[in-house]
């Protein structure tokens, strides 16, 4: 309950910043709250599934080159419906984490640092693809990937300045967070804790294993898919570089210094991260990495549940169940 | 109820089990007794499919099971409690419960209150961390999470193991009394002569990975000459 009302706290504050943030930075911020659900898809299946995927920018790609393809009219000219782009990239981004996901853990299945190398792997793989495949504009990527457009009740609206789109984008991350949220305490989050604790011990249970890891992979890169083809909207541009090794390691990092086990902290890992980004970047020029990568390995060493959830944590007065 | 014919099973290369034959009877508790190394766990682990059948037939009431995933046997019917009682320690006590109750939605559950009825203990302790429970509290537990699903068979491996005797006597009256009301088979193996003679009606000697012997309860308590020749070192 608790957790829910710091939540709803952080996205008023985020509600309320373009006020105080003017223009630029309302756009910047747009797109960290695409990483942002990008975060939080990951913080799902690695620090609440327990499947560290490596490669989380594959689904955030494919959602992305979904929603390119399909409104740009690429396939069908007639056929060039936001809505449908969005749940297309979605569908596509968990079906291609179902394929994987099956060959990942089916039988005794790979786990640990095996899985984490396979995913990396994987996002490789599709980055080169993507880089060679000109029909999807090979190493240039797509161009003019429309914005999105809105149609309700016979009006339609197309989310191209600043701040409708901020706002827009800020309730699809609130809705997912709520629902995310609702999941997790649901029955559904005790399995996955179960699983991710102890997956040996389920099965005696009667529980599938194989069907709890899938559908936590699937509805994690749906998620990373829906961020993927929001993003893709925001700068028209759909690119190589959505889907590879680069911004998977980012979207790592976001989390462990936010805090995996817990949505939020993951989430504004990602936001706080890119900001300072922005800032750092700016004063120290490329040495603002050396900072970064202090800052990881301080959450790694001294607060492994990560920089933002130990506080966040204390804040909330929960405790998350750990493995034993 | 289970009948198991020529089964071979191990780890890897090396068999655990070669050529291994019994049956089970229904509605009794069997007692599988023998020394470390003998591959008691192995068998249950097998019964289970957590470990892959080489060759052999295992039949669960008129289902060969010898190729079914795990879950699925569990589904079944066939509630296990394995060695160590692998509760979950971070989960409340209805919450390790309830769990188990998920993993059997849809099938032959008990109503929670049967197992709180049976074990007050729990009911009491609710929503107490699994964790902080003793060895013969966790164990209760862990038999209570197998009931939850309404197997038809309980497979028990070394219940006692690491508990005081004062609860062993007790766990193994309550099991002897759910087992005499529901028609429970149970399977048990178990190295602690007490329990044995508290709950089975039949006894299973085991050694090199096959049955040597089998006698009845009354036979083992008037002649414990069996216990020596298989149990002691």
């Amino acid at each position: 309950m608790r957790n829910n009302l710091i939540a709803l706290l952080v996205f008023a504050v985020l509600a309320a910043s373009p006020v105080a943030i003017g223009g630029y930075w309302t756009g910047q911020l747009t797109a960290y709250l695409v990483y942002g659900l990008l975060a939080m898809s990951l913080s799902l299946v690695w620090g609440y599934g327990g499947i560290l995927c490596f490669g989380q920018a594959m689904f955030f790609g494919i959602g992305g080159y979904i929603m390119a393809v399909l409104t740009k009219g690429m396939i069908l000219p007639e056929l060039t419906s936001s809505y449908l782009g969005l749940i297309a990239a979605m569908a596509g981004s968990a079906l291609f984490a179902l394929a994987l996901g099956y060959f990942l853990f089916a039988g005794r299945g790979i786990s640990g640092a095996y899985l984490a190398i396979i995913t990396l792997a994987m996002a490789l793989v599709l980055e080169r693809l993507m880089n060679n495949w000109y029909a999807l504009g090979g190493y240039n990527g797509l161009l003019n990937v429309p914005p999105i457009k809105l149609n309700f009740f016979g009006a339609s609206f197309e989310l191209w300045d600043r701040m409708p789109t901020f706002y827009a984008v800020l309730a699809v991350v609130a809705l997912v967070y709520f629902l995310v949220t609702w999941l997790l305490s649901s029955a559904y989050g005790l399995r996955l804790t179960a699983i991710r604790t102890h997956p040996d011990r389920l099965a005696s249970l009667g529980y599938n294993v194989l069907t709890i890891r899938l559908s936590v992979f699937a509805l994690s890169a749906a998620i990373a898919g829906l961020a993927g083809a929001i993003f893709v909207t925001l700068d028209g541009f759909a690119s190589p570089t959505l889907i590879g090794f680069t911004l998977s390691t980012e979207a790592l990092i976001w989390v462990a210094i936010g805090g995996k086990e817990m949505l939020l902290a993951a989430f504004l890992g990602a936001i706080l991260t890119r900001t300072a980004e922005s800032w750092l970047s700016e004063i120290f020029g490329d040495y603002w990495i050396l900072i970064l990568g202090i800052a990881f390995m301080i959450s790694v060493v001294l607060l492994p549940k990560g920089l933002l959830a130990t506080p966040l944590e204390k804040l909330t007065g929960s405790k998350r169940k750990k493995t034993r | 109820m289970l009948e198991i014919e020529n089964l071979a099973a191990g780890y890897g290369e090396a068999l655990v089990l070669r050529d291994f034959s019994c049956r089970i009877a229904p509605g009794k508790v069997t007692a599988l007794m023998g020394r470390n190394g003998m591959g008691k766990t192995t068998l249950m682990k097998t019964i289970m499919g957590l470990i892959r059948v080489k060759s052999g037939r295992i039949m669960f009431d008129g289902t060969a099971i010898e190729k079914l995933p795990t879950h699925h046997i569990s589904r079944i019917g066939m509630g296990y409690v394995p060695q160590g009682r692998e509760i979950f320690a971070d989960f409340t006590v209805a919450e390790n419960l309830r769990l188990s109750l998920l993993g059997h939605e849809g099938g032959n559950v008990l109503p929670i209150e049967q197992i709180y009825d049976w074990f007050p203990i729990l009911k009491e302790r609710a929503e107490q961390r699994a964790g902080t429970f003793s060895g013969g509290q966790q164990q209760i537990l862990a038999i209570a999470r197998a009931l939850i699903g309404g197997p038809k068979m309980l497979l028990l491996d070394e219940p006692t193991e690491g508990i005081q005797p004062s609860i062993v006597h007790d766990i193994g009256a309550q099991l002897s009394r759910i087992a005499r009301e529901t028609g429970l088979s149970i399977l048990i193996v178990e190295q602690n002569v007490d329990m044995v003679r508290t709950l089975a009606d039949e006894v299973l000697f085991m050694e090199n990975g096959a049955i040597q012997e089998r006698c009845d309860i009354e036979t083992l308590r008037q002649d414990d000459s069996l216990l020596h020749r298989y149990l002691s070192v």
